[in-house]
């Protein structure tokens, strides 16, 4: 008997060795790089390869920006910007539930708290993990502002990279991903100049934009005219969170995941500063 | 008949009026003189005689473009005054009624500072007596950082601009209207002082989050065109 028990003892080492040597490698680079701190344990059970696709194609999140506290900015002296960007997530949300879209958004009343811990606010990294974690095929980050007319359309500053790198920084995890979501800048635009919604679309360095690993943009919702009470108008409201819900449907089929390295030969984590 | 005395009364208290009437008339004038011998020893614009045509990136909310502009502007000879005074005149254009970009009026910029890239720290020199003060000897230390910041060319500084806080509060919250300011301002240092490549900002010599809400001020800006013509995509 005891010989047997030694070999048995022997194979198990052996195979717990073999294990602990593959496991690093079955870390996806959205979790060794772009995760915040409250990632989820690495897995155990044996991967060959990443998953082929990096994102849920039926999943969106919406990022209700502000919220408890951060107001946003002063619409006027009844509006404030969190109650605008709420209310048109909330449209955006049944909108996009109603084509078969998972909706995920980082808070769904006026705190922003992280789920299950009501006394702790939302960081900006916060929203950025969760996003990160729904894998979604689009991130649309709301906000809204009393200057300017339509919908402004911003897309991260970063230059684009070709595909994602082992271990990328967490403030410039959305390079890999810009090209993408410029096409989804571009889709959105389009959609938006055929309902005659009038429109800006440039580039910005609005936090947590730059850590999303997803096609993400920034959407700021201004007043239809010069009219800022039009900003809390439903209809308004509604016939913008149609455009961009049906947009969706059509980008949901076009989104491309950049291109990943080979598990088995990482490349060295990029060093480069923020362009 | 109007009795005499009121008669005297009457032109009594006419030349009364009257007298006061001069008596105000030149206190005016005289005040107005003191205050404006008074402005015309403050230093409005900076004490250089030769004017010369610098480009403003100039942002306009209504369309979210950012256009070049020349202004024909006096300006100091060296760099960092130089750009102060360059980013005080395009705030002052904002100011102006009718701006296309309004700002609040008033001191926007309380210095800039310019440091060459890489940026490099400074270590005592442990080897070197102390000097005749008592101070000890420093000797410069390359950044250990693989992120530090590197220049595209030699001779590449890196700007710091120190906003006050006073502009940074009194700053309509937007992301429009903050990307457009801070676009305006690295498009106008980028179009004027060309060794300038990156640019950071901080508020009161602190770091601050954002302008006011949304525009990142913790990241380093690098240098560029920012000249946007208002977009309109393609036809699908």
């Amino acid at each position: 008997m005891k010989p047997a028990t030694s070999a048995l003892a022997k194979s198990a080492a052996i195979l717990l060795a073999l294990a602990s040597i593959s496991c690093p490698a079955q870390n996806s680079p959205a979790q060794t790089s772009a995760a915040p701190a409250t990632s989820p344990a690495t897995p155990t059970h044996p991967a060959p390869t990443p998953p082929p696709t990096p994102f849920n194609r039926s999943v969106i999140l919406l990022d209700p920006a502000h919220g408890g506290l951060d107001s946003g900015s002063r619409i006027s002296e009844s509006i404030v910007e969190k109650d605008v960007t709420l209310t048109f997530a909330f449209k955006l949300r049944s909108l996009l539930a109603a084509r078969g879209f998972s909706v995920v958004m980082t808070r769904d009343n006026d705190a922003a708290t992280l789920p299950g811990t009501p006394n702790t606010p939302l960081t900006l990294d916060d929203r950025a993990g969760i996003a990160n974690h729904a894998h979604p095929v689009a991130c649309l980050l709301l906000h809204a502002t009393a200057a300017g007319a339509g919908v402004h359309l911003y897309s991260s500053e970063l230059d684009a990279t070709p595909g994602e790198t082992f271990g990328s920084p967490w403030l410039t995890a959305q390079a890999a991903w810009v090209t993408q979501s410029q096409r989804l800048q571009k889709n959105l635009a389009q959609a938006l100049t055929r309902a005659n919604v009038p429109l800006v679309l440039s580039r910005a360095s609005v936090r947590p934009v730059d850590s999303l690993t997803c096609p993400a943009l920034v959407v700021e919702l201004a007043p239809a005219g010069g009219d800022n009470t039009t900003l809390i108008e439903g209809g308004y409201q509604q016939h913008v969170a149609e455009v961009i819900a049906t947009a969706l449907v059509f980008w949901q089929n076009q989104a491309q995941p950049p291109d990943r390295p080979d598990s088995a030969t990482p490349t060295p984590p990029v060093t480069g500063a923020q362009p | 008949m109007i009795p005499r005395h009121q008669r005297i009364l009457f032109w009594c208290l006419f030349v009364c009026i009257v007298a006061m009437g001069v008596f105000l008339f030149l206190e005016r004038k005289r005040a107005r003189d003191r205050i404006g011998s008074l402005a015309d020893a403050t230093p409005i614009d900076a004490p250089y005689s030769n004017t010369e045509s610098v480009t403003l990136d100039l942002a306009s909310d209504a369309d979210g473009s950012v256009t070049a502009t020349t202004r024909p502007i006096a300006l100091p000879d060296e760099i960092a005054p130089r750009a102060r005074a360059l980013l005080e005149h395009l705030v002052a254009e904002y100011a102006l009624p009718g701006s296309p970009h309004p700002l609040q009026s008033g001191a926007a910029v309380d210095d800039v500072f310019l440091l060459p890239l890489p940026v490099i720290g400074h270590a005592i020199d442990t080897t070197a007596k102390p000097t005749a003060s008592g101070g000890n000897t420093t000797i410069p230390v390359a950044s250990t950082d693989p992120n530090a910041l590197q220049p595209q060319t030699t001779g590449g500084e890196l700007a710091v601009i120190n906003l006050r806080s006073s502009f940074v509060n009194a700053h309509p919250s937007g992301v429009e209207v903050e990307s457009l300011t801070l676009l305006s301002m690295i498009g106008t240092l980028h179009a004027n002082l060309p060794q300038i490549e990156q640019i950071r900002f901080l508020v009161d010599g602190q770091q601050r989050e954002t302008l006011a809400g949304h525009a990142d001020l913790l990241r380093t800006y690098p240098s560029h065109d920012t000249t946007i013509a208002a977009t309109v995509p393609d036809a699908p």
